[in-house]
Protein backbone atom coordinates (compact mmCIF):
# COMPACT_ATOMS: atom_id res chain seq x y z
CA UNK A 1 0.00 0.00 0.00
CA UNK A 2 1.22 3.47 -1.08
CA UNK A 3 2.38 5.77 1.70
CA UNK A 4 0.21 8.57 3.06
CA UNK A 5 2.70 11.11 2.43
CA UNK A 6 0.22 13.93 4.19
CA UNK A 7 0.90 11.53 7.45
CA UNK A 8 4.58 11.66 7.24
CA UNK A 9 5.95 13.21 10.59
CA UNK A 10 8.92 14.49 11.24
CA UNK A 11 11.03 11.80 13.36
CA UNK A 12 8.99 8.62 11.64
CA UNK A 13 11.84 6.00 9.79
CA UNK A 14 11.01 5.76 6.57
CA UNK A 15 13.73 3.52 5.00
CA UNK A 16 15.95 1.09 7.28
CA UNK A 17 17.82 -0.97 4.87
CA UNK A 18 21.18 -2.97 4.41
CA UNK A 19 23.14 -2.99 1.23
CA UNK A 20 26.47 -4.43 0.07
CA UNK A 21 28.55 -2.49 -2.01
CA UNK A 22 30.71 -4.66 -4.45
CA UNK A 23 33.10 -4.16 -6.89
CA UNK A 24 30.34 -4.73 -9.81
CA UNK A 25 27.82 -1.93 -8.68
CA UNK A 26 31.01 0.23 -7.89
CA UNK A 27 32.26 -0.21 -11.00
CA UNK A 28 28.72 0.21 -12.79
CA UNK A 29 28.95 3.69 -10.86
CA UNK A 30 32.22 4.69 -11.91
CA UNK A 31 31.44 3.96 -15.64
CA UNK A 32 27.91 5.82 -15.50
CA UNK A 33 29.51 8.94 -14.16
CA UNK A 34 32.43 8.62 -16.14
CA UNK A 35 34.61 9.43 -13.13
CA UNK A 36 38.31 10.33 -14.13
CA UNK A 37 39.70 10.99 -10.95
CA UNK A 38 41.75 8.41 -10.65
CA UNK A 39 40.81 8.15 -6.69
CA UNK A 40 38.47 5.37 -6.22
CA UNK A 41 40.47 3.06 -8.90
CA UNK A 42 42.82 1.75 -5.98
CA UNK A 43 45.94 1.79 -8.17
CA UNK A 44 47.31 3.25 -5.11
CA UNK A 45 45.91 2.19 -1.70
CA UNK A 46 42.86 -0.42 -1.17
CA UNK A 47 39.79 0.66 -3.93
CA UNK A 48 37.59 2.57 -2.39
CA UNK A 49 33.53 4.13 -3.27
CA UNK A 50 32.76 7.28 -4.61
CA UNK A 51 31.35 8.81 -1.53
CA UNK A 52 28.74 10.31 -4.19
CA UNK A 53 28.15 6.45 -5.43
CA UNK A 54 27.82 5.53 -1.51
CA UNK A 55 24.86 8.82 -1.35
CA UNK A 56 23.33 7.28 -4.76
CA UNK A 57 22.63 3.73 -3.55
CA UNK A 58 21.29 4.96 0.39
CA UNK A 59 19.00 6.83 -1.99
CA UNK A 60 18.08 3.99 -4.02
CA UNK A 61 16.37 2.60 -0.95
CA UNK A 62 14.55 5.20 0.52
CA UNK A 63 13.12 6.22 -2.69
CA UNK A 64 11.81 2.63 -2.90
CA UNK A 65 10.44 2.57 0.52
CA UNK A 66 8.35 5.78 -0.13
CA UNK A 67 7.00 4.43 -3.42
CA UNK A 68 7.28 7.84 -4.82
CA UNK A 69 4.92 8.42 -7.82
CA UNK A 70 6.11 9.41 -11.20
CA UNK A 71 6.80 12.65 -11.87
CA UNK A 72 8.99 13.30 -8.17
CA UNK A 73 11.92 15.56 -8.55
CA UNK A 74 15.12 15.76 -6.60
CA UNK A 75 15.62 19.65 -5.67
CA UNK A 76 18.11 19.66 -2.97
CA UNK A 77 20.93 17.45 -1.56
CA UNK A 78 23.40 17.87 1.68
CA UNK A 79 26.11 15.04 1.93
CA UNK A 80 29.21 15.08 4.96
CA UNK A 81 31.69 12.34 4.36
CA UNK A 82 32.77 11.04 7.22
CA UNK A 83 34.93 7.70 6.19
CA UNK A 84 36.32 6.10 2.81
CA UNK A 85 33.84 3.05 2.43
CA UNK A 86 36.44 0.25 1.15
CA UNK A 87 34.96 -1.44 -1.71
CA UNK A 88 33.05 -4.69 -0.65
CA UNK A 89 31.52 -3.28 2.61
CA UNK A 90 28.10 -3.36 4.03
CA UNK A 91 26.07 -0.37 4.61
CA UNK A 92 23.32 0.54 6.65
CA UNK A 93 21.19 3.28 6.09
CA UNK A 94 18.55 4.53 8.31
CA UNK A 95 16.36 7.31 6.50
CA UNK A 96 13.92 9.55 8.78
CA UNK A 97 11.48 12.45 7.57
CA UNK A 98 13.62 15.62 8.21
CA UNK A 99 10.61 17.93 6.99
CA UNK A 100 7.31 17.54 5.40
CA UNK A 101 5.29 20.56 3.70
CA UNK A 102 3.36 21.65 0.82
CA UNK A 103 3.91 24.88 -1.38
CA UNK A 104 2.34 25.88 -4.59
CA UNK A 105 0.52 22.36 -5.45
CA UNK A 106 3.70 20.54 -4.40
CA UNK A 107 5.10 18.32 -1.07
CA UNK A 108 8.47 18.74 -0.50
CA UNK A 109 9.28 15.99 1.76
CA UNK A 110 13.02 16.37 3.54
CA UNK A 111 14.46 12.99 4.39
CA UNK A 112 17.76 12.69 6.51
CA UNK A 113 19.82 9.46 6.30
CA UNK A 114 22.69 8.68 8.41
CA UNK A 115 24.77 5.79 7.07
CA UNK A 116 27.03 3.52 8.83
CA UNK A 117 29.71 0.56 7.47
CA UNK A 118 29.28 -3.09 8.97
CA UNK A 119 31.52 -1.57 12.01
CA UNK A 120 28.63 1.00 12.93
CA UNK A 121 31.11 3.79 11.68
CA UNK A 122 28.46 6.58 10.36
CA UNK A 123 30.30 7.23 6.69
CA UNK A 124 27.71 9.91 5.84
CA UNK A 125 25.42 12.11 7.17
CA UNK A 126 22.82 13.21 4.44
CA UNK A 127 19.49 15.36 3.85
CA UNK A 128 17.83 14.85 0.40
CA UNK A 129 14.66 17.29 -0.63
CA UNK A 130 12.37 15.52 -2.84
CA UNK A 131 9.46 17.30 -4.59
CA UNK A 132 6.03 15.38 -4.79
CA UNK A 133 3.06 16.14 -6.74
CA UNK A 134 0.87 17.17 -4.02
CA UNK B 1 45.12 26.82 -1.95
CA UNK B 2 44.38 30.44 -2.05
CA UNK B 3 40.86 32.43 -1.53
CA UNK B 4 40.25 33.30 -5.30
CA UNK B 5 41.77 29.66 -6.65
CA UNK B 6 39.97 28.24 -9.51
CA UNK B 7 39.56 24.29 -9.65
CA UNK B 8 40.11 22.78 -13.04
CA UNK B 9 36.56 22.40 -14.80
CA UNK B 10 35.41 19.05 -16.34
CA UNK B 11 32.89 19.28 -18.96
CA UNK B 12 30.78 16.41 -20.10
CA UNK B 13 28.07 16.45 -22.90
CA UNK B 14 25.31 14.01 -21.53
CA UNK B 15 22.82 12.13 -24.13
CA UNK B 16 20.25 9.33 -23.08
CA UNK B 17 22.52 6.56 -23.09
CA UNK B 18 24.10 7.94 -20.28
CA UNK B 19 21.36 8.59 -18.13
CA UNK B 20 20.04 5.13 -19.27
CA UNK B 21 23.34 3.72 -17.81
CA UNK B 22 22.93 5.96 -14.70
CA UNK B 23 19.60 4.81 -14.40
CA UNK B 24 20.90 0.88 -14.21
CA UNK B 25 23.89 1.97 -12.19
CA UNK B 26 21.76 3.80 -9.56
CA UNK B 27 18.65 1.53 -9.46
CA UNK B 28 16.83 4.99 -10.20
CA UNK B 29 14.29 4.21 -12.90
CA UNK B 30 11.65 7.24 -12.19
CA UNK B 31 10.12 7.50 -16.07
CA UNK B 32 11.19 11.12 -15.95
CA UNK B 33 14.96 10.25 -16.58
CA UNK B 34 14.14 7.14 -19.37
CA UNK B 35 10.99 7.40 -20.69
CA UNK B 36 10.52 9.80 -23.42
CA UNK B 37 6.59 9.43 -23.99
CA UNK B 38 5.90 9.71 -20.35
CA UNK B 39 8.46 12.81 -19.74
CA UNK B 40 6.74 14.47 -22.73
CA UNK B 41 3.90 14.70 -20.36
CA UNK B 42 5.56 16.66 -17.93
CA UNK B 43 6.75 20.10 -17.71
CA UNK B 44 9.99 18.96 -19.06
CA UNK B 45 8.69 18.27 -22.20
CA UNK B 46 11.12 15.04 -22.56
CA UNK B 47 13.68 13.06 -20.22
CA UNK B 48 15.84 14.73 -17.87
CA UNK B 49 19.10 13.59 -16.61
CA UNK B 50 19.44 12.46 -13.27
CA UNK B 51 19.87 15.02 -10.79
CA UNK B 52 22.53 12.93 -8.37
CA UNK B 53 23.87 11.67 -12.14
CA UNK B 54 25.02 15.33 -13.08
CA UNK B 55 26.11 16.27 -9.25
CA UNK B 56 28.50 13.42 -9.56
CA UNK B 57 30.76 15.58 -11.63
CA UNK B 58 31.36 17.68 -8.14
CA UNK B 59 32.93 15.21 -6.30
CA UNK B 60 34.95 14.35 -9.21
CA UNK B 61 36.05 18.07 -9.33
CA UNK B 62 36.78 17.96 -5.67
CA UNK B 63 38.42 14.95 -5.77
CA UNK B 64 40.71 15.47 -8.83
CA UNK B 65 41.88 18.52 -6.51
CA UNK B 66 41.81 17.13 -2.76
CA UNK B 67 42.40 13.32 -3.86
CA UNK B 68 41.13 10.87 -0.96
CA UNK B 69 40.63 13.55 1.51
CA UNK B 70 37.33 14.66 -0.38
CA UNK B 71 36.42 10.54 0.28
CA UNK B 72 36.60 11.07 3.98
CA UNK B 73 35.88 14.24 5.01
CA UNK B 74 34.20 15.90 1.67
CA UNK B 75 30.89 17.89 2.39
CA UNK B 76 28.59 19.14 -0.39
CA UNK B 77 25.40 21.43 -0.19
CA UNK B 78 23.99 21.40 -3.46
CA UNK B 79 20.91 22.59 -4.94
CA UNK B 80 19.46 21.71 -8.37
CA UNK B 81 19.12 24.93 -10.31
CA UNK B 82 17.73 23.33 -13.70
CA UNK B 83 16.81 20.26 -15.44
CA UNK B 84 19.62 18.43 -17.75
CA UNK B 85 18.10 17.80 -21.40
CA UNK B 86 20.06 15.10 -22.92
CA UNK B 87 21.98 16.59 -25.54
CA UNK B 88 23.42 19.20 -23.19
CA UNK B 89 27.09 19.62 -22.17
CA UNK B 90 27.60 20.54 -18.77
CA UNK B 91 31.08 22.49 -17.12
CA UNK B 92 31.87 22.49 -13.52
CA UNK B 93 33.44 25.68 -11.93
CA UNK B 94 34.94 25.72 -8.48
CA UNK B 95 36.57 28.41 -7.00
CA UNK B 96 38.15 28.60 -3.33
CA UNK B 97 35.62 31.39 -1.07
CA UNK B 98 37.27 30.22 2.50
CA UNK B 99 40.55 28.75 3.85
CA UNK B 100 41.23 27.78 7.49
CA UNK B 101 42.65 26.55 10.18
CA UNK B 102 41.09 23.56 12.03
CA UNK B 103 42.24 21.35 14.96
CA UNK B 104 42.70 18.41 12.57
CA UNK B 105 43.57 20.38 9.27
CA UNK B 106 43.13 23.18 7.06
CA UNK B 107 39.39 23.14 5.91
CA UNK B 108 38.94 24.36 2.48
CA UNK B 109 35.57 25.75 0.92
CA UNK B 110 34.59 26.20 -2.46
CA UNK B 111 31.57 27.09 -4.52
CA UNK B 112 31.15 24.84 -6.97
CA UNK B 113 28.69 24.51 -9.58
CA UNK B 114 27.58 22.82 -12.72
CA UNK B 115 26.55 25.14 -15.74
CA UNK B 116 25.13 24.19 -19.07
CA UNK B 117 26.59 25.27 -22.51
CA UNK B 118 24.61 28.47 -22.67
CA UNK B 119 25.62 29.43 -19.19
CA UNK B 120 22.85 28.72 -16.91
CA UNK B 121 22.99 27.10 -13.47
CA UNK B 122 21.83 23.39 -13.28
CA UNK B 123 23.50 23.75 -9.64
CA UNK B 124 24.95 25.35 -7.41
CA UNK B 125 26.37 24.96 -4.04
CA UNK B 126 29.50 24.98 -1.66
CA UNK B 127 31.81 22.03 -0.98
CA UNK B 128 34.19 21.69 2.12
CA UNK B 129 37.13 19.53 2.35
CA UNK B 130 39.62 19.04 5.14
CA UNK B 131 43.74 18.61 4.11
CA UNK B 132 44.84 16.69 7.29
CA UNK B 133 47.64 18.04 8.87
CA UNK B 134 49.28 14.69 8.59
CA UNK B 135 49.01 15.07 5.34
Amino acid sequence: MPLDYAALAVGDTISDRTFPIDTNAVEKYVGAVRDQSGVFDGADSEPIVPPMAVAAFALRGVLEDLGIPNGTLHTGQEMTFSGAVPVGDTLSCQAKVAQNSVRAGFRFIGVGMDVRDRSNRQVMSAKSMIMVPA
Amino acid sequence: MQVGDELTPITRSIDQTDVDAYAEAAGDFNPIHIDEEFAKTTQFGGTIAHGMMVAAMLPELMATEFKRDWATTGKLKIRFRAPVRPGTTVTTHGQVKRVRDTETGTEITCTVGVRDQDGEAAITGDATVTISNDD
